[in-house]
Order: C-alpha cells, then structure tokens, then sequence
C-alpha cells in the first residue's frame, strides 16, 4: 500500500510540469488568447520578482549565518535538553528542532549526520527524518514571501509560523514514539 | 516580532562567538605553543630538487585524543605532512587536512592562516634506524578567535548565497508567471478557483474568491504537496503579488498573506523525496517509512500554523494595522 502510494505520488510529480505547462498555454490557445505575447509580457515581472528579494534573504541568511557559527546551537540544546527530555524527544534530534525553521541546508546536514552516527532505522533516525519532512524552513519562507512585496511589517506571521514548527516538531515526536517507541 | 528575532539572532550569535572564543585561550583547546609527540612515517625523502620530506603523521587515537583533551577516536591517524628544513636548520611542517583529517584538526584549519592548511614548527626530528620512520615534535601555529572568524566567514558567505538563490530565481519565475498569466487570461484559474471556493472562502475571508490571489495560491499549495519546489516558490510569490494588490496598506502584511504562509511554513508534502533519500542513501531497509509519520507531523505543523494565525489576528496589536485611522475604537468595540 505503502510502496503504491508513493510510486503513484512520484509519477504524478514527474508528469505534473509538463502536463501543467500543456494544459495552461493548451486552454490559452483554445480561448483564442494570443499565448506568445502573454507568456512574455507575464515573464518579464521574473527578474523584478527576484532581484526585490535580495535584500531581505541578505539581511535573513546571514543573521542565521552567525548564528550558526558562533556555537550558540550548542549551548541552546543544552539549555533545552531537560525539558525536551520531559516528553521523551532524544537530546540527539533536538539541535534537528532548532535548525528546522532556520536553514534547509543546515538542517539536512544534521539529519544526514545523524542517521550516519545512529543509523536511519533507530528511532533517533526516524525520528530526525519525520522531524525533516514536517515542517518548512519558516525564516526563509518569510522572508522570501514578505520580501517579494516589500512588506517590511510582518505582523502576527512570525509567532505563527513558530507555533506551527513546535506543533510540527511535537507531532512528529508523538506519532514516532506511538508506531516506533521504544 | 521578526526585528526582534532578527537581531536577537545576531547579538547572541556574536556574544556566543566571544564566549567560546575566551573560553578556548583559557582552556588553550587548541594547544598553542605546546608540543605534540607523533611518529612520521616517511614516504618521500628531500632530494637535489626538493628540499622537503613527504610522508605521513602517524598518531593514535588515544594519545591524540588525550593531548586535546577530547574523547578519543576510533581509528588511528594518519595525516600527510611535508617537513621543510631551512638552511638555518630551523624547520617547518605544512599539512593540508582532508576529508580523513581529524575533526578537531579540520576546526583548527578553518581558522588558520591560510585555509585548510595547518602549519607549524618542527622541534626535533629523531630518525629510526632505518630512517623510514622519525620521531618528531611539532608546535602547531597559534590558533585563536576561531567562533569570531567563523562567524565573520559565515556572515559574508550567506550574503553571497542569498544572491545566488535569489539569482537562480529569475529564469524559473520567468517562466511560471508567464505560464501563469496565459492560464489567467485563458480564465482556466478562475475554474480552479471556483471549484474549491468553499474551502478558500473560509480560509481567506477578505480575498474575493474569484480573484487570481486564490488561484496562484491553490497552484502554490498543490505544487508544495507534490513537492515541486521549482514551480512552488514562484507560484508563491505570484500569489503573495496578487494579494499585495488588496492590500490597503502596503508594507503590511495582511491577515490573508499571514495564513498563506503559516500553510506554507507548515510544509505538508505528499511524499518528503529529500528525507527519503537520504535514508535511502545512508542504508535504511525500508526509507518510506516516514512517508506517513510526515504526513502527520506536517499536517499538525499546518493546523496549527492556519489556527495560530487567525487567533493571533483578533488581537488588538495585530489588528489596529488596519484600523481606519480616524474611527480607532470602531472595531474594538464589535469584537
């Protein structure tokens, strides 16, 4: 079932650009729509779009930058290990909790480490590759989206995109300790 | 909020920096002018040309691990060296660190005086018998401020990936927002749109359902679920420019572009290709496993995400952004 699902998902994933691409400039071709000089006059916002973003993924990235490599990290998960130790989430993962919502990058590297030191079918390996697909690298996100706008006030988007990364963190401590506890 | 996250992040990444960094000179983690006994192993003698000595360093784990005072490895190491002996008989030694290099030698190196070189003088040089093997003593090159560099480093390093993401955005945006306003001259959004109005009307009260907004917001979501993060990022900044253009207040965000975004910080995909194949690659026996307990967790990270956001709207600090100025106890007096 398992093994079904997921090969259906990747064809989809694989035939759903082209197929997208020929259904959209396909309708604009029947709707008589003049689709060369559409598709440009739309393409053209794409450098605007992009460079726009720069300064704000400039001012995010290298905020997180130095974070990171201070060794603040460190220090953060062993402040918080006895209260992760409480709901029974391994001091191991929780430097994967923290570097979810900062950077992709930063933590792919973790989860990939882990899995080497504790091997990926330990719940420890499980648990940091749950913890990898449940969330989204919130502060890129943000700062990505806001900053293709020029919105500069983000409001109430960063609590709740950190509330939604604890509840994406806790859920997925919950459902590994429920189908893979120890 | 994000400026004080945003600063938070830098002040306490910098303050941790100089801790270390303090707490390194006085625990002297690196060494520095302490000598360290080790066996070369020799490979290459100096000839007429080259006046160097090629080989290996060769140390065990234990005694490495107790001159650092960490805990000690697993193999033995082996490290290349050169040794180059000057007129003066005052000699040098120079290693490039590797991939096989000692973690705690690799550290040294990213903050040494030239990048992943370590160098340092070689106080004596005791030959065997044979003269395949010498046994030396090596003072390392102070190494100091190693968090204060590294922190210097990452900072200038990010700002340049942030222009080589941003960069690597223009073609492929190029090409969906074109795409993109085909199918919306075409009307083909506005059948999408209407199909799922019931679920968007609920979620985005002040977007008109017919409006493109929803329609690259929908593409957006879909796009995330199938993982297609190429087509998904410009379809997202389509849909944040759409409801930019309802926006009253330009430069704030709105209640609509906050749950857009708690749904995409949420990050439900169908099926968590990069995590797959990392535990493919690292040899799991089963790398799907985490197909279903993703699901779950991204879907409470989702849930929670649209709920925070609009219970956090309602709050009077997050709601006086868009308050007609001259009626400010208008809306506080409905709610």
């Amino acid at each position: 079932m398992g093994d079904f699902f997921r090969a259906l998902i990747n064809a989809i994933a694989i035939v759903a650009i082209p197929l997208m691409l020929f259904a959209f400039l396909g309708w604009g071709v029947v709707k008589r729509v003049k689709v060369y000089e559409v598709f440009v006059e739309g393409a053209k916002d794409g450098f605007n779009v992009a460079v726009r973003i720069i300064p704000y993924l400039v001012a995010m990235l290298c905020a997180i930058g130095i974070f990171r490599a201070s060794g603040a990290m460190e220090l953060l998960t062993t402040v918080l290990a006895p209260i992760t130790n409480l709901i029974g989430m391994p001091a191991e993962t929780l430097p994967m909790a923290l570097m979810r919502p900062l950077s992709g990058s930063g933590s792919l590297g973790i989860m990939t480490e882990l899995m080497k030191v504790h091997g990926p079918d330990s719940f420890i390996g499980i648990l940091a590759s749950t913890m990898y697909g449940s969330s989204e690298t919130t502060f890129y996100v943000l700062a990505v989206y806001f900053g293709s706008v020029q919105v500069k006030n983000t409001r109430h988007a960063v609590p709740a995109g950190l509330i939604a990364d604890v509840c994406g963190m806790l859920g997925a401590v919950f459902i590994c300790r429920v189908l893979f506890g120890i | 909020m994000l400026n004080y996250i945003w600063i938070a992040l830098i002040v306490i990444g910098l303050l941790v920096a100089v801790g270390n960094d303090v707490k390194d000179e006085i625990q002297n983690t690196y060494r520095n002018g302490v000598p360290l006994t080790a066996t070369f192993v020799v490979q290459k003698a100096p000839t007429a040309q080259r006046a160097t000595w090629e080989g290996e360093l060769a140390l065990s784990a234990e005694s490495f691990g107790q001159f650092y005072g960490l805990k000690p490895g697993e193999s033995e190491i082996r490290q290349p060296v050169s040794i180059s002996t000057a007129p003066s008989g005052a000699s040098t030694f120079l290693m490039v660190t590797g991939p096989s290099s000692p973690d705690h030698w690799k550290e040294m190196a990213k903050s040494a005086t030239s990048k992943d070189k370590l160098m340092g003088t070689v106080q004596s040089m005791k030959f065997s018998a044979d003269e395949a093997t010498a046994e030396v003593e090596i003072v390392f090159e102070p190494i100091r401020l190693v968090k204060l560099k590294a922190v210097t480093q990452a900072a200038l390093d990010y700002a340049a990936t942030a222009v080589t993401i941003a960069i690597g955005l223009i073609g492929i945006m190029a090409l969906w927002l074109g795409v993109m306003k085909v199918a919306e001259e075409a009307g083909l959004l506005k059948v999408v749109t209407r199909l799922l109005a019931p679920v968007t009307k609920r979620l985005f009260p002040d977007v008109p359902t017919d409006h493109p907004a929803i329609g690259a917001m929908i593409m957006n979501i879909a796009a995330n679920m199938l993982g297609l993060s190429n087509a998904a990022t410009p379809l997202g900044l389509k849909a944040m420019e759409e409801l930019n253009r309802l926006n009253p207040k330009v430069g704030t965000a709105t209640n609509a572009m906050v749950t857009f975004l708690a749904i995409n910080t949420g990050g439900l995909i169908l099926i968590p290709a990069t995590a797959i194949a990392v535990r493919a690659a690292a040899g799991s026996s089963n790398p799907g496993i985490i197909i279903g307990t993703s699901i779950f967790g991204a879907a409470c990270a989702t849930v929670a995400g649209v709920t925070a956001a609009k219970l956090l709207q309602r709050l009077p600090r997050y709601r006086k952004d868009f308050e007609p100025v001259s009626q400010p106890g208008k809306e506080g007096d409905n709610g």
